[in-house]
């Protein structure tokens, strides 16, 4: 498959704050890539760097086989992006708006342009200070989209929007796939909706790449894990590596398995550490949880 | 609109849902053979989920001669045999296994699994 974003090594200080450290990762064509971590973990400076709105401290980055800091009009025509905090010109209306956006850009498609209009029910006339949040980030998404762009940037598109703007907002993301050539990278909060829509996820941590996986790799090795008949108090020393977050309430011990390969090898675990515990119930965790859990995890070793 | 539904639950496999949720319409009767079947950027769409897993999906059915594919027409629903009690039976075994591990958290005996299947039973006949 071939890399779309691939980068090495990527850094960016902010002073004495180091925003970015190391980041190697790649997303590959036709892929949706989800970056997700806590505030501050750099999800936003690492997008900026790979659209050479920031220049890194160190490192590189190679965007549709381009160095990011040698991005310019021809490469940037091939790439959309919207941001949470985008700047529009607010006097324009939509119609202005897209006349505006339409000369930059060698691939614009004015039936999808029309179609996507259509669909997220915008009004061509009104001017964009005069729409509401929602209405702003479908029109930044339209004028993004219309070109046909083989790459789509989106930094925390979801954030106050209400859920039916949400739902069209994805569904004019995924109109991106009847195209030959398309890749998705997005940051947010959002897990929920990520968990469904992203391919491969990226979990960034003070400004670290924590991991880099797919959505399938993670659901399948990350359990929430719980057992009674634990007799005592607190919890024994030398408990497996993989357990995060473990817990006890009463007899109950509760964890969250981040290597797990059976119930049986999980079974005998938990038997090693606690002899005569119950059988342990042993559930799939919404990518939600698998968040929070190293989020916790994260904390406890800041 | 899909014409069948898929109740996508958070940490399932979104495909192996989306294949459960087409096997479950067929055998029940809610798509017929010869019934056409959406395309992978509808079923993508509608269901908010990646293309590439709505793709896989649709090869899998595929495979499994669920869906016929015929090129210029489009993905129709295969001429299935009629489903035997038996894989009816399969299909519910998912989500009787899902019932006994809820009911095993809940600490709930078998009895009051049976009670309450009674009457759920009863509400609805």
């Amino acid at each position: 498959m071939e890399a779309v974003i691939e980068t090495k090594h990527l850094a960016r200080r902010f002073g004495k704050a180091e925003a970015v450290r190391d980041l190697t990762f790649r997303v590959e064509e036709g892929s949706i890539y989800a970056l997700l971590g806590p505030n501050g973990a750099g999800k936003t400076t690492t997008i900026k760097m790979l659209l050479n709105l920031l220049t890194p401290t160190t490192g590189e980055a190679l965007i549709l086989g381009t160095a990011s800091t040698r991005l310019g009009p021809a490469e940037l025509s091939r790439i959309g992006y919207v941001s949470e905090n985008q700047s529009l010109p607010e006097d324009f209306t939509i119609a202005e708006l897209l006349a505006y956006c339409r000369p930059f850009y060698p691939t614009w498609d004015d039936a999808f342009a029309m179609r996507l209009l259509a669909q997220f029910g915008l009004p061509l006339d009104r001017k964009l200070k005069h729409l509401s949040r929602g209405m702003k980030m479908k029109a930044a998404l339209l004028s993004s989209l219309a070109y046909r762009p083989r790459l789509l940037v989106l930094d925390e598109p979801f954030s106050g929007l209400d859920p039916l703007v949400r739902d069209e907002f994805i569904r004019g993301v995924l109109e991106l796939s009847e195209q030959e050539k398309w890749t998705v990278l997005l940051s947010s909060h959002d897990i929920d909706e990520v968990e469904r829509l992203a391919d491969q996820v990226g979990i960034l941590n003070g400004g670290e790449l924590y991991l880099s996986e797919s959505t399938e790799s993670l659901q399948a090795r990350f359990r929430a894990v719980e057992f009674s008949g634990a007799p005592g108090e607190g919890l024994p020393p030398g408990l497996p590596g993989s357990w995060l977050n473990p817990e006890r309430a009463g007899n109950t011990v509760r964890f969250v398995e981040s290597r797990f390969e059976g119930e049986a090898q999980t079974a005998s675990q938990i038997h090693a550490c606690f002899p005569g515990a119950s059988a342990p119930t042993v559930a799939p965790l919404p990518l939600r949880e698998i968040f929070l859990s190293l989020a916790r995890t994260f904390r406890l070793k800041a | 609109m899909l014409p069948f539904s898929v109740e996508l639950r958070p940490g399932l496999p979104v495909f192996e849902q989306v294949v459960y949720a087409v096997k479950k319409a067929v055998i029940s009767g809610v798509l017929l053979p010869g019934d056409r079947f959406p395309s992978v950027r509808l079923l993508s769409q509608e269901l908010r989920i990646n293309p590439n897993t709505a793709h896989k999906a649709v090869a899998a059915l595929v495979a499994e001669k669920i869906l016929e594919v015929y090129p210029g027409v489009g993905t129709v629903i295969g001429a299935i045999p009629a489903a035997t009690s038996r894989q009816r039976g399969e299909l519910l075994g998912e989500e009787i296994e899902r019932l006994v591990v809820e009911a095993k958290k809940l600490r709930l005996e078998v009895g009051d699994v049976h009670g309450a299947i009674d009457e759920h039973w009863k509400r609805l006949s």
